[in-house]
């Protein structure tokens, strides 16, 4: 799904909106470890990582909430989502127990994280966090 | 498997350096699993999650006496419930990988094999092998299901690797087989609405106390399962592809030369479970199987003919194939190996329970068993059957839950047998399983009071005359001597 969410990207060129209201993609799909190494590490903007699981309830309700904040930051921070049943190592390297566990990386430092769900001002504010810090 | 993991996570608390190698072979019809082993993929967790679905489906039609108003019938949606169930195995699977990591185990999703002595080829899913050596190994392979060797088994038959997670509802099921795994999953289907038959070769419920399994059969039949008896498939054929497609069954007598046809969406093979010890390289260790059943005979510290191999589980000959079994029997044995502990495994006075629609708990001997153990003039047996209270006001059956107790007259009327037919029989039983480990007699069962009004107290002996629900006393007699009262 993430591949076809990629072409589509492609074939949409820049600056097209794709299903987010804010005009621009605010999430993306991990591919493996080379990806997360360039996209998330490597990123010059603050990323979220929304680490979940097909099988988990809260993930599920979390997922397009953080997603909103995300878009509502207008480009300054960007969300990479990673499936822990298809990338474990990624995971486990990132010590990942529960799910869905997110965690704010600046210069491929982790600086913020949690457990669980949170409502939208509580995102908010980690998000602002994340970004002024 | 989850034994593995009970037992690698008692060694890595003794600071030994543990590995865990768990592959999943694909099933015939390409299904597979994450780590947990049999029961929490295939086995006890979805099969006790579907047996509540269709328990509250019951619960449903019950509570309209209770009050409840819903205009519409009732139906039941197959993915709602298999999504569900497959969820929380995931929750599982991911829970025993974190697990293994904290305990600093090292795990590899690989099939492994010997390849000489102190060592073993690991295999993934990519075909890429490694070797590993080790001071000791612990095989807790397990078992997978038998098919029957007909023309069409493996290519149009589902087993219970994989009914739950079958992404489509099966439809009118043929359920081939007569074991737990068959009566339980033949329940559970007939509960969520559907149409199924059971076709039995001879007994049910071999093993377990068939005065028990007779109550059980019949409870199911009284209750829309039909049973075809001793009859056994022959040729399985496509009549149409689909999810689910249709299935011509031909089956014959096993009494004379009768062939009898039948139409079906799905049939469920539930015949037995072979164990997975032919292709782990054995021989190339020295580990003696026996040839014929595959299982491996160990002593009574689970260890194997070769000093440094041991193993766990279902493959063990002689042994009980019930997982809290396992996790037991591999936790002394890590303890005996590296925390200086002497405790074996106590093999005796196991509880289980079959989750059949009427539930079925036991712990002990059959009758059968304990007449051959102990001679019929020397046992006694108190039976009775009972009508649970929440049955009453849906006027569901009064005659046919039902309690027995064994006790021998020669040591002090000891309990040495406990079964129990009706709701919950589980939670009735395993505190029974504990009483009998400490050596419950018939006086001290006496002596019990009873909670009011539950079923487990139909098992004490209960002087409160209850209105419509009066637990009555029966002494089946089983010698020439013994008095009325």
């Amino acid at each position: 799904m993430a591949q076809r969410l990629a072409l589509r990207r492609l074939l949409a060129g820049p600056g097209r909106a794709l299903g987010t209201s804010a005009g621009r993609p605010s999430a993306f799909n991990v591919q493996d470890g080379g990806d997360f190494q360039e996209r998330v590490v490597n990123s010059a903007k603050p990323v979220v990582v929304d680490f979940h699981a097909q099988w988990c309830g809260p993930c599920k309700i979390l997922g397009p909430r953080l997603e909103k904040m995300v878009a509502k930051q207008e480009g300054k921070v960007v969300m990479a989502k990673v499936d822990i049943d298809d990338h474990t190592d990624l995971a486990i390297e990132y010590e990942v127990s529960a799910v869905p566990t997110v965690l704010a990386m600046k210069n491929g430092d982790v600086v913020d994280k949690f457990v669980g769900i949170k409502d939208e001002d509580q995102l908010e504010a980690f998000l602002k966090k994340l970004i002024g810090a | 498997a989850m034994l593995l993991f009970s037992r690698v996570n008692e060694a890595a608390k003794y600071e030994k350096k543990v590995m865990v190698l768990d592959f999943v072979t694909p099933t015939p019809l390409g299904n597979s699993w994450g780590l947990g082993g049999t029961c929490v993929n295939v086995g006890c967790i979805p099969k006790k999650l579907m047996h509540q679905a269709a328990l509250l489906g019951q619960a449903l039609q019950d509570s309209r006496k209770f009050g409840w108003q819903f205009p519409e019938e009732v139906k039941h949606n197959w993915m709602t419930m298999t999504e569900s169930v497959q969820n929380y195995i995931g929750s599982l699977n991911w829970g025993y990988r974190v697990a293994l990591r904290e305990k600093k185990v090292t795990y590899e999703n690989a099939y492994g094999e010997f390849v000489q002595p102190h060592t073993v080829k690991a295999t993934n899913k990519r075909g890429v092998e490694k070797l590993y050596t080790a001071e000791r190994f612990l095989i807790a392979t397990g078992e997978r299901p038998r098919y029957l060797g007909i023309p069409g088994d493996k290519e149009y038959c589902i087993s219970s690797d994989d009914l739950f997670s079958l992404p489509y509802c099966p439809g009118k099921t043929l359920v081939v087989g007569a074991s737990y795994v068959a009566l339980e999953c033949a329940g559970f289907l007939a509960g969520l609405g559907l149409d199924v038959t059971v076709m039995v070769r001879s007994i049910l419920l071999r093993g377990f106390d068939q005065d028990m399994a007779n109550k059980i059969g019949e409870y199911m039949e009284e209750h829309g399962i039909k049973f075809i008896r001793e009859f056994v498939p022959i040729k399985v054929e496509q009549i149409e592809e689909g999810t689910p497609g249709r299935l011509k069954v031909t089956a014959k007598s096993t009494k004379g030369n009768e062939v009898i046809e039948g139409e079906y969406n799905t049939v469920l093979l539930a015949i037995g479970r072979d164990a997975c010890t032919r292709k782990i390289g054995l021989d190339k260790v020295g580990v003696k199987i026996n040839e014929k059943t595959g299982k491996i005979p160990v002593n009574d510290m689970e260890q194997t003919n070769v000093p440094y191999i041991y193993a766990i589980g279902d493959i063990l000959q002689d042994r009980l194939e019930l997982t809290p079994v396992a996790i037991q029997a591999g936790r002394l044995l890590v303890q005996r190996l590296y925390g200086g502990a002497t405790t074996k495994c106590d093999y005796v006075n196991v509880p289980t329970t079959v989750f059949t629609p009427l539930e079925y708990g036991a712990c002990g001997y059959s009758e059968e068993n304990a007449i051959q153990k102990f001679g019929e003039e020397n046992i006694e047996v108190y039976h009775s059957h009972f009508w649970p209270l929440e049955w009453t006001v849906p006027s569901r059956d009064n005659n046919k839950c039902y309690a027995k107790i064994i006790c021998n007259i020669r040591d002090n009327e000891r309990v040495i047998g406990f079964h129990v037919l009706g709701p919950n029989a589980g939670e009735v039983t395993q505190g029974f399983a504990a009483a009998i480990k400490c050596g419950l007699t018939k006086e001290q069962l006496d002596s019990t009071i009873g909670i009011h009004p539950v079923c487990a107290e139909v098992c004490i002996r209960s002087h409160l005359p209850i209105p419509a629900s009066v637990a009555f006393w029966d002494k089946l007699l089983e010698t020439q001597t013994s008095e009325f009262y």
